[in-house]
């Protein structure tokens, strides 16, 4: 099962700059994507919604997961995507 | 089909207008943007709804349809850490539209450097689902814009 489990580096967490451009990379992927805490009940990645109700600060670790062609690199683009600070 | 009040009195001046290319370009959803009057007072919920989200700076009230709206309380005003902000409900909470939700001041954002613009979002909305409802000034409370 491709994922990864990332430290979110951004200032703001998964907020913001950071939530925005995060979902509209997700969405634009034709396979589905989910976000989780650790050991959490994972959430619609693609939502922007469910990413600001999840509600990740600064520091936490997440959980991204994709299944299916591509996933490999949607991950990485996620994941690089909040280990900006 | 919701209607969603102007969580803030001043000039409504459309998010194109936003100074931050996240909201100004649409990533976060449609909406608009209120350039709030310069006083001190309290930001409304803009919608019938239970809190879904507080911060703050901004908060995310979720209609019983499902329709969440976003409100921003200026612009990256995440940076001041709640200072000069106060909170009045708490997560899970239901509110009615109308009723004040963060008490705040535009005049302290804009002495900290920062635009007190209000970006309102309709989170996951299409664009075309949206009318404006009003232009130039508005008062806390009033229409804003119509959500089918």
């Amino acid at each position: 099962m491709p994922e990864r489990k990332v430290i979110v580096e951004s200032e703001v967490g998964l907020h913001a700059r950071p939530a925005a451009t995060f979902v509209q990379t997700a969405a634009k992927a034709p396979i589905d994507v989910t976000v989780a805490r650790p050991g959490g009940t994972p959430v619609n990645a693609k939502s922007i919604l469910s990413i600001l109700a999840l509600d990740v600060r600064n520091g936490e670790t997440i959980v991204i997961h994709a299944e299916g062609e591509d996933a490999d690199r949607l991950l990485d683009d996620l994941a690089a995507i909040v280990s900006v600070p | 089909m919701t209607t969603v009040l102007a969580p803030v009195a001043g000039f409504v001046i459309g998010l194109a207008a936003v100074p931050d290319p996240v909201f100004s370009g649409g990533l976060v959803g449609p909406g608009t943007a209120v350039d709030p009057r310069r006083t001190a007072g309290e930001a409304l919920a803009p919608l019938d709804g239970t809190v879904l989200k507080i911060h703050p700076h901004a908060y995310v009230i979720v209609g019983v349809d499902g329709r969440a709206v976003l409100v921003h309380l200026g612009i990256d005003t995440v940076r001041l850490r709640g200072e000069g902000f106060g909170v009045l409900v708490r997560e899970g909470q239901a509110v009615t539209a109308g009723r004040p939700v963060v008490v705040w001041d535009p005049v302290a954002v804009a002495g900290a450097g920062l635009s007190p613009v209000c970006p309102v979002v309709a989170l996951e909305a299409r664009p075309e689902a949206l009318r404006p409802l009003a232009a130039g000034p508005v008062l806390a409370g009033e229409e804003l814009f119509r959500w089918d």
